[in-house]
């Protein structure tokens, strides 16, 4: 059953592969501490340089796997010392991590961090090994109306967790879906929304999508903290470098009790790092903070979040390697970068393509040391990154955002999509909006609409098939009840109020 | 005021909704085996799109900060210099419309003349290199500079 993770053990383990694992998680830990770039933004800008490599598609994930889970831990040191959450999933980080930071302790702090996060994404590796090839041999059993009702469920599941606003979370999500849609049907042939331009035939190219969304936003949202300093002060000392054992220990409990939250939601679709932080924080302050310390500097206060969003980066692996459903914007990224190599993740992927799928799971658990390895040491170097001032930095997205969209066809129009595409985001976010959703939508669209158009062929046209077996049944179900629930819930909580016993496990959930 | 513009953005999805059937109503479609077609699917999500929009309209949520006018002149100033950046890539090159670029991006955000142009000329030249010969990357009229090197 563990074939695949031996086959990929020697994939990820060969000279190349090993040398871009650890290329992946240099790089992305330093475009994770850079002020203001978050995982998805370094994933954005490095992937389409990363193409020119002419990486087979496994190298290529590795390298991509690398540098989302490195982003994951750079993003966390701009937290702890300038109390500047670099992406939401890092806002937890920042109630204890910054208070250390400011006692003088930032070293052991960082080093904490770095100690957690291994903690929290070793669980959840193990957790990926064990259950991803089980939902695999699952998910083999579905077919287009099963996946098109596991959309929705993804969708509602989205729209519920991601977000401050449920209706922009849905909205963005279809607009999303509405710029997949550009280009040539694959069914038909039939030329949909091209408005007769030719660049648009193809639809608008995945690379110029993420790098448009997310690197031109925010260079352009960066514009209003230009002459503003972006924190209260200069970085603190680090003090001593190194975190001691005691104060690991002292925390082991919350490692761990964080890590298995963060893993079992980052398995959830839609729901990511912001979400795990911030129900393992909750959680942990209530078991563990006896004497009120949580929020003034406590080690457990910062080890929580930490090993529970780094767990929940690598469980948001599980739906996206078994259904080819993403589980965050960054996953989804991932996914897109997959399908241009002609893969579709999916159940057939364990089976069909093992040197990938395997591969990329032993390369987390290689890229994990790797980041250990690096940041304890290394946390001083990263440190100085956040310093570098932004009329360096922005110049410096903008070329690599320029080289990496021209390089694909050597085209200006793309260019300009590009622009244009970047203003859109900038609108978006400036509404509200979270650009997580789109992305996820354009990514799954595809996907959706095929789904779709499969399962109603074989039934002639008859919809009833789309919830004619137990598990597209209980999906629709599930969904329905994600969207309800809110609603309802409040309601019934105050009706029941005086025998509230049951319903306090509800809201844990 | 804040709210106001969402009920303006619902507004204006309607509209995008209204536009996206109308296109997908009128797509011309040969005979083919599918049931469904390339039509279904873009009218389901209109319809979704407008649905969302009615809510937006009649519970509007809140916004960010829109820029000050200040702000607005340099959000332009650099839509500009990206846009003049692309029209000018390949007749001017790579190297010297990067210098320019980096120059003039550097200067928006507040970085005096000379460290701008400090910027510019190492980040040109440093990037040029590094995509050329590090990526295999071909750009656009950075010849002369091998001639010189």
């Amino acid at each position: 059953m563990f074939d695949f993770l031996i086959q990929g053990f020697g994939v990820a383990l060969s000279p190349l592969n090993l040398g871009l694992a650890f290329l992946g998680a240099l790089l992305g830990t330093l475009f994770g501490a850079l002020p203001g770039i978050g995982p998805i933004n370094g994933i954005a800008i490095l992937m389409p340089l990363a193409y020119t490599l002419g990486l087979p598609a496994e190298s290529a994930l590795i390298l991509l796997a690398g540098i989302y889970t490195g982003a994951e831990y750079g993003g966390r040191m701009s937290s702890i010392l300038l109390n500047v959450p670099g992406d939401a999933g890092a806002v937890m980080t920042t109630l204890d991590g910054h208070p250390l930071a400011k006692k003088g302790l930032a070293g052991p702090a960082l080093g904490l961090s770095a100690v957690s996060s291994f903690v929290g994404a070793t669980i959840a590796i193990l957790g990926l090994t064990l259950f991803a090839p089980l939902l695999a041999e699952v998910a083999v059993m579905f077919g287009p109306a099963e996946f098109f009702a596991l959309m929705v469920f993804a969708f509602a599941s989205m729209s519920v967790m991601m977000g401050k606003d449920p209706t922009k979370t849905a909205i963005g999500a279809v607009l999303g879906v509405l710029i997949g849609t550009i280009g040539v049907d694959s069914g038909t042939g039939v030329l949909r929304y091209t408005f007769g331009m030719p660049e648009l035939y193809d639809g608008i190219d995945f690379v110029v999508m993420i790098i448009g969304l997310f690197a031109i936003s925010e260079i352009l949202l960066m514009l209003e903290h230009a002459n503003r300093k972006d924190s209260d002060g200069d970085i603190p000392p680090l003090g001593r470098v190194f975190v001691s054992l005691k104060e690991v220990l002292y925390c082991k409990g919350a490692m761990l009790r964080s890590g298995l939250i963060g893993f079992i939601i980052g398995v959830l679709p839609g729901t990511g790092a912001s979400v795990a932080g911030a129900v393992s924080y909750t959680t942990e302050k209530r078991l563990s903070d006896k004497e009120g310390t949580f929020g003034t500097g406590d080690m457990r206060g910062l080890a929580a979040p930490e090993a529970a969003n780094n767990a929940s980066a690598a469980g948001s692996f599980v739906p996206m390697l078994t259904l080819g459903i993403p589980g965050s914007g960054t996953t989804a990224v991932l996914l897109g970068a997959l399908m241009l190599y002609n893969i579709t993740p999916g159940p057939m992927m364990f089976s069909e393509r093992p040197e990938v799928a395997g591969g990329l799971i032993a390369s987390l658990y290689i890229g994990n040391l790797v980041l250990l390895a690096l940041n304890l040491p290394l946390a001083g170097v990263f440190a100085r990154v956040l310093t570098i001032p932004r009329w360096v930095l922005v110049p410096g997205i903008a070329i690599l955002a320029f080289v990496g969209v021209y390089q694909l066809h050597s085209d200006l129009t793309a260019i300009y999509l590009m622009l244009i595409i970047g203003v859109f985001g900038y609108l978006l976010r400036k509404l509200g909006f979270s650009l997580a959703p789109v992305i996820l939508g354009y990514v799954l669209g595809g996907l959706m609409e095929q789904n779709l158009r499969r399962a109603l062929s074989i039934s002639g046209g008859d919809v009833e098939i789309l919830w004619r077996s137990g598990i597209s049944l209980g999906l629709w179900i599930a969904a329905a009840a994600l969207l309800i629930l809110p609603w309802l819930l409040p309601k019934l909580i105050s009706k029941l109020q005086s025998s509230s016993k049951p319903l306090e496990q509800v809201e844990d959930d | 005021m804040k709210l106001a513009a969402d009920r303006w953005l619902g507004v204006f999805l309607i509209g995008l909704a209204a536009f996206v059937a109308v296109q997908a109503v009128r797509l011309e479609v040969p005979f083919s085996y599918d049931p469904v077609g390339p039509k279904a699917f873009p009218l389901i999500l209109s319809l979704l799109l407008a649905a969302l929009s009615l809510v937006l309209v009649f519970k509007p949520g809140a916004n960010g900060h829109w820029p000050n006018r200040a702000l607005a002149v340099k959000l332009l100033a650099v839509l500009g210099v990206l846009l003049l950046y692309a029209l000018l890539f390949t007749r001017l090159g790579f190297v010297a419309m990067s210098l320019l670029a980096i120059t003039a991006l550097a200067r928006i955000f507040a970085a005096s003349w000379g460290k701008a142009l400090l910027t510019g000329v190492l980040m040109a030249m440093g990037s040029y290199f590094l995509f050329t010969h590090g990526l295999g990357i071909s750009l656009p009229g950075g010849y002369w500079l091998d001639g010189l090197v």
